[in-house]
């Protein structure tokens, strides 16, 4: 049942990857519908974060995307955002191996930060409009995908191909799993910025 | 929440814990090199002291933005960011704008800087609205007692 808002649940959503994969152009191209060339985006500065309505089955829900910025000197203050996340975005540039590479220490945070293990995960391989330069392919990161149990689409912020889809995909699973957002997470429940990245275990409760 | 989305960052303090292992990172290497605190370190407190509901430590992360602004130029358009949102928060709306601005000046297509430039506007506009208001109380109360007082003056 939708609340006094006329929202049927508000779902947060992360956006993580190497810098310069073109996580804001996706987030822009998603919300506004417009793109910026690289020279003229601005890397982003910490995090940063809109809010956009989707409609699903005729039920209204309100988006929060926290657009986290990819350079490394971030990376402390990124892991804080990860908390109350129903749904991750891992973003690669299909024309850069590095950035496809270091997915895997994406997912190594993802773990360490997010210890809920229903959170919705999709990697996302942009830049497809930039087919000459493509280094990473379609089966490749498929492969990868289907072993990290996770959603996968390739897009184009540019071109904007695939970007709607990314968005939409992700919220029909989180809405298929109804334990992400039907329960309120206990605030208690915050994440320790003190645990070490080499704890794998995982818990029990909803930290995420 | 949605009409003040791109203050929803700062308005979301860190949990104590989350911030005391910021704050005692920062005292760890203070203690150790004689106050001479890795850039990242000093940043990432001041990040959370910002973030912090309390003025005394929004206050002292501005401090600390501040010392990394002067000293380290390739940290200039975070430290300006920051400065900008931690003033927002205090209310010193002038002093935000006055950094947000020389950010804006710097990569006029900051589309972050761009939007808080909307707030900051938005909240100094209400002000000087509030400010018309507050005097031009005062001058019709002014012009009360004065008229109040020839009325009495008079009728002697």
């Amino acid at each position: 049942m939708a609340g006094i808002d006329g929202y049927e649940a508000t779902l947060k959503i992360l956006l993580i990857g190497n810098s310069n994969v073109g996580k804001s152009s996706l987030l822009l191209r998603f919300t506004d519908d417009s793109f910026l060339p690289q020279d003229d985006i601005a890397a982003t500065i910490g995090v940063d974060f809109k809010v956009q309505d989707m409609l699903f089955e005729g039920k209204k829900y309100k988006l929060t995307i926290w657009d986290t910025a990819g350079h490394e000197r971030f990376r402390t203050l990124t892991s804080s955002y990860y908390r109350g996340a129903q749904g991750v975005i891992l973003v690669y540039d299909v024309s850069n191996r590095e950035t496809f590479d270091q997915l895997e220490n994406w997912f190594d945070e993802l773990r360490t930060y997010c210890r809920n293990k229903d959170v919705v995960k999709m990697i996302v391989g942009n830049k497809v409009d930039k087919e000459e330069q493509r280094v990473i392919s379609r089966r490749e990161a498929e492969a990868y995908a289907r072993k990290s149990h996770t959603l996968f689409l390739e897009c184009s912020a540019k071109t904007r191909y695939g970007v709607k889809e990314a968005f939409e995909e992700l919220v029909k699973k989180i809405i298929e799993t109804p334990s992400l957002w039907q329960k309120r997470p206990s605030p208690s429940n915050n994440i320790d910025l003190t645990r070490p990245k080499d704890d794998g275990k995982q818990d029990d409760g909803c930290n995420c | 929440m949605s009409d003040l989305p791109y203050a929803a960052d700062a308005e979301a303090p860190l949990s104590t814990e989350e911030l005391n292992v910021l704050r005692k990172q920062y005292e760890h290497e203070s203690e150790k090199t004689n106050g001479d605190v890795t850039t990242q370190t000093k940043f990432n407190y001041a990040w959370g002291l910002i973030k912090s509901r309390r003025s005394t430590d929004q206050q002292f992360g501005l401090k600390l933005l501040s010392e990394i602004y002067n000293d380290i130029p390739e940290r200039r358009r975070e430290c300006l960011y920051y400065l900008a949102l931690g003033n927002f928060k205090l209310g010193e709306y002038t002093k935000a704008k006055l950094y947000n601005d020389k950010l804006i000046e710097n990569e006029p297509r900051n589309l972050q800087a761009q939007s808080l430039k909307d707030l900051i506007e938005k909240k100094l506009k209400s002000e000087g609205l509030m400010g018309m208001i507050i005097t031009s109380g005062i001058v019709a109360v002014g012009a009360l007692i004065v008229g109040s007082y020839f009325k009495n003056s008079s009728k002697k």
